[in-house]
């Protein structure tokens, strides 16, 4: 029998869980809802006046962290989760080694939170008023932060996922993780916001890349101790 | 031996409080607080790391009493960095007038605070032992690799009020302090690392006390 390469088995993930996310739109429903929701609400209350001049590049870069953080605490423990819930991950840990569930469920949740991305990061924009000096540099901050952040949130997902009272959990055990990404986010985005071209977002996206580096390699070396047992 | 730590301990508070000489640019004696809050820090620091050594351990032998040794370390770890966090409060409110001040030191150490008590909310979370442990194990390590950004790098990419007893330049460590303060500290750092050693060393014999009850009731 031909055996398929790590890859192959990773997109092969990655494709079940697109199919299964257009098929019911759990997660993105989930994660969409409450950062549209958030978002209402920090401009209601704030607006695009409703802050100093001084203030509204650190202010503002926080609040729109703050929003996309806890939007993904809302649906990107799910990939894991709905595995053990519907009694599907003694098939999945058969028909795929552990590094490919990984990988591709990975790739999901990156490209969720990417979508994430793109449909509130301009509305935020528009809605509060910020400009953004360097559109580009902002544009590496986000996909290096969310790169990071799916990370994280998808080895603490797969934790969870094996411990009882998941989705209480998935906060407590991510958002003390997740605060050096989180300093280092705001930090870039500020940066963006204020200054145009690259050089002002080089320093966080460096402390991004290493944080996202490191967990990166210590998750894929811990995964497997965390799927079989 | 627990004796010779008694009396060792003993002689460094009142080392700490009587003998050791004023130190320049502090209020009062809010200094002596120091020889105090930073051996707990350091004990944090060390408990933190044995659980990692342990954890790793589990990791590769699934030996239960690896999984005990963890526990224990993250258990005295959390409580010398509660204990370095309520000292540093209080040194804080002496030298700079407020109990908290978001400084990046009182943040990352209340971050350690919130990764280990979430260590403790996952062992809670499972029922069954061996994936409990090789769960803690886990998460353990992984949250051990975000701690240098938070102990090292963020305190150094914020400006910091918190003073810093070592400097180092080219490439030569030098304390910051005088003679006699520097051994009373030094003295301090001793008498706590055996403090942990013997706490954890009670903590281990108690987890195999109960390990062999279960083996006999089963």
């Amino acid at each position: 029998m031909k055996r398929s390469s790590l890859l192959a088995e990773s997109l092969a993930i990655l494709w079940k869980e697109l199919a299964s996310e257009l098929r019911r739109r759990v997660a993105l429903s989930a994660i969409g809802l409450f950062a549209v929701t958030t978002l209402v609400a920090v401009a209601y209350q704030i607006g695009p006046y409703g802050l100093a001049e001084q203030d509204r590049p650190f202010l503002l870069s926080a609040l729109l962290w703050i929003i996309l953080f806890f939007s993904s605490m809302a649906g990107l423990a799910r990939v894991f989760v709905k595995e053990e819930d519907s009694h599907t991950a003694p098939t999945l840990r058969l028909a795929a080694r552990p590094h490919a569930v990984l990988l591709g469920k990975l790739a999901f949740n990156f490209l969720l939170l990417l979508a994430l991305q793109v449909i509130v990061v301009p509305l935020y924009c528009g809605v509060m008023g910020l400009a953004v000096a360097s559109a580009s540099g902002l544009a590496l901050v986000m996909l290096a932060g969310g790169a990071a952040l799916a990370i994280t949130a998808t080895f603490v997902a797969a934790l969870i996922a094996r411990a009882s009272g998941s989705n209480a959990l998935f906060p407590i055990l991510a958002l003390p993780l997740l605060l050096p990404l989180l300093v280092a986010a705001i930090a870039g985005t500020r940066a963006a916001v204020g200054s145009p071209g690259l050089a002002a977002v080089l320093p966080a996206l460096r402390a991004i890349s290493s944080l996202g580096g490191v967990t990166m390699v210590t998750a894929l070396l811990l995964f497997p101790a965390v799927w079989r047992d | 031996m627990t004796w010779l730590l008694g009396v060792w301990l003993a002689g460094v508070i009142v080392a700490g409080l009587l003998w050791a000489p004023a130190a320049a640019g502090f209020q009062g004696d809010s200094f002596r607080i120091v020889f105090f809050h930073v051996p707990q820090a350091w004990v944090a620091v060390l408990a933190f790391c044995v659980n990692l050594v342990a954890s790793i351990r589990y990791l590769r032998t699934r030996s239960a009493l690896d999984d005990s040794r963890a526990g224990a370390a993250a258990r005295l770890g959390l409580l010398f960095a509660l204990l370095a966090t309520i000292t540093g409060s209080i040194f804080a409110k002496l030298e700079w007038g407020m109990f908290w001040n978001w400084d990046p030191r009182e943040t990352s150490i209340l971050v350690l605070l919130l990764v280990y008590a979430a260590y403790f909310a996952l062992r809670q979370a499972v029922a069954d032992e061996e994936r409990r442990a090789s769960l803690a194990a886990a998460y353990a390590v992984f949250a051990f690799v975000t701690m240098p950004f938070l102990v090292f790098v963020v305190p150094r990419v914020y400006a910091s009020l918190h003073p810093d007893l070592v400097e180092a330049a080219e490439g030569v460590v030098r304390f910051r302090m005088d003679p006699r303060l520097r051994l009373v500290l030094l003295a301090s750092l001793a008498g706590f690392t055996g403090l942990f050693v013997w706490l954890y060393s009670l903590e281990v014999r108690l987890a195999r006390v109960l390990a062999a009850r279960r083996r006999e009731e089963s």
